[in-house]
């Protein structure tokens, strides 16, 4: 590899390559959000990556579907397909763990990973997956886009850091009890949401963002939680006014329930 | 393969306790525990807490870097025992000064295995083991359950800010 290669980007530390190259990241779900992800770490240099998505394209995913082209959805291409070739065309020593399912039909090997993010649809999704990353200790990054109302259509969007140790995604707000009871009595009624591409590339962009700083501190802000409230129509990304006045310590997940679940005598 | 995770936090304690100077031992030592997970093709060792040993726990050895007595025994054998129902391990800790990879010294395969025994023989059904940091990089060497024979981990990583990720066989100097 030319020592040229990442000469822009030394400005994250002089043992940034190297820091970025060790770490493992893990992509669940390959759409619109994911499918920007995984290029921009393949960009960056990421190594050692773990996918998971079982779905094709479609017509109605070339809006947003980086890399995609009108002949994948002619041809049913996997996305997890598209995601490799991604990776491979930027990155060709890459250790790709790629799986055609959702990460929960086998989660053994999302555990190996440092860093997950989440381009999950659901409530329900976002917190299985906090859960999974608390359990197995990895830094979990989330982001999602939605579009309210018609007079007019408001974009909004969220990207959260939930670290281990630090504050969950409940502490923070973002996840409550309310939103997960309102979108399981929907459960089959939701419909195709909308998303487009541009709202999806600013989260990622910042999904990715956070991540690099994770990997090699570059900012030294030393973060242990982020809840970051994008407004698409502003145009405009700022930490959420439910950061503020919030205690340190997590109360949702114990420090020490880790690992594989044991049978406990009683 | 095995492979181990500590939080940023629980390093950070681990790393400042062992560099504090004992009044005559020549470097310090510790526990920590740790419980199993499953990965695809093998195993996660998830640290979950650091017991420091006071400084009256310590025998004066001058032959030895640390020489811990048998309060200090008894605590690690008793945390063993207790954690048969999370199948949780206890691991033996200390810090060789230096940057970069670390490994076992003649001293520290011929003491501590035998220690390792005894909490085996006491919580058959969680990992045990040693782990040895140094200032930026980290070893360790796992006995699972029904293993007689410990597996060198193939990395240890550090889940904080920012991530560690200490590969066994891969230095971390520049």
């Amino acid at each position: 590899m030319s020592a040229d290669r990442y000469s822009r980007q030394s400005f994250l530390g002089a043992d940034a390559e190297e820091r970025i190259a060790r770490c493992t990241v893990a992509v669940p779900g390959l759409g619109g959000g994911g499918s920007h992800i995984v290029q921009q770490l393949a960009h960056i240099g990421v190594q050692n990556y773990i996918i998971y998505d079982g779905d094709h394209v479609e017509e109605s995913n070339l809006n947003r579907l980086v890399g995609a082209k009108a002949v994948d959805a002619l041809a049913e291409t996997p996305k997890l397909h598209l995601a490799k070739m991604m990776i491979y065309g930027l990155q060709p020593r890459a250790r790709v763990q790629a799986f055609a399912c959702k990460w929960q039909e086998n989660p053994e090997p999302l555990r190996e990973s440092q860093i997950v993010i989440g381009c999950v649809d659901t409530y329900k999704g976002r917190e299985e997956l906090e859960i999974e990353c608390r359990r197995y200790l990895m830094h979990y990054i989330d982001i999602g886009m939605d579009v309210h109302g018609k007079e007019p259509p408001v974009i909004g969007g969220q990207v959260i850091l939930s670290s281990p140790g630090g504050l969950c995604m409940r502490c923070m707000g973002f996840l409550t009890d309310e939103k997960l009871a309102q979108e399981a009595s929907r459960y089959g009624d939701a419909g195709g949401r909308p998303q487009v591409v541009w709202p999806n590339g600013v989260l990622a962009s910042t999904a990715v963002g956070l991540a690099v700083d994770m990997v090699t501190n570059w900012t030294k802000k030393y973060r242990s939680h982020a809840y970051l409230v994008y407004d698409g129509n502003e145009g405009t990304l700022r930490d959420s006014h439910t950061l503020r006045n919030l205690k340190c310590g997590c109360d949702h997940y114990s420090r020490v329930e880790v690992g594989d679940p044991a049978l406990i005598e009683l | 393969m095995i492979k181990i995770k500590l939080t940023g936090a629980l390093h950070a304690e681990i790393l400042q306790d062992l560099r504090r100077p004992h009044p005559f031992a020549a470097e310090r030592v510790g526990f920590v525990t740790g419980r199993i997970g499953t990965l695809a093709g093998g195993r996660l060792i998830l640290l979950t807490g650091y017991r420091t040993i006071p400084d009256h726990e310590y025998l004066k050895d001058h032959k030895v870097g640390a020489r811990i007595g048998s309060e200090a025994i008894t605590w690690a054998m008793q945390a063993a025992y207790h954690g048969r129902g999370k199948r949780e391990g206890v691991f033996h800790i200390h810090l060789h000064g230096h940057r970069g990879q670390t490994g076992m010294s003649g001293t520290d395969s011929r003491e501590i295995p035998p220690m390792i025994s005894g909490f085996r023989s006491v919580g058959r059904e969680a990992a045990h083991g040693i782990i040895i940091l140094s200032l930026d990089h980290g070893s360790a060497w796992v006995w699972l359950p029904n293993n007689k024979e410990p597996v060198q981990a193939a990395s240890l990583a550090v889940i904080g800010a920012p991530i560690g990720v200490f590969e066994s066989g891969v230095s971390n100097e520049r």
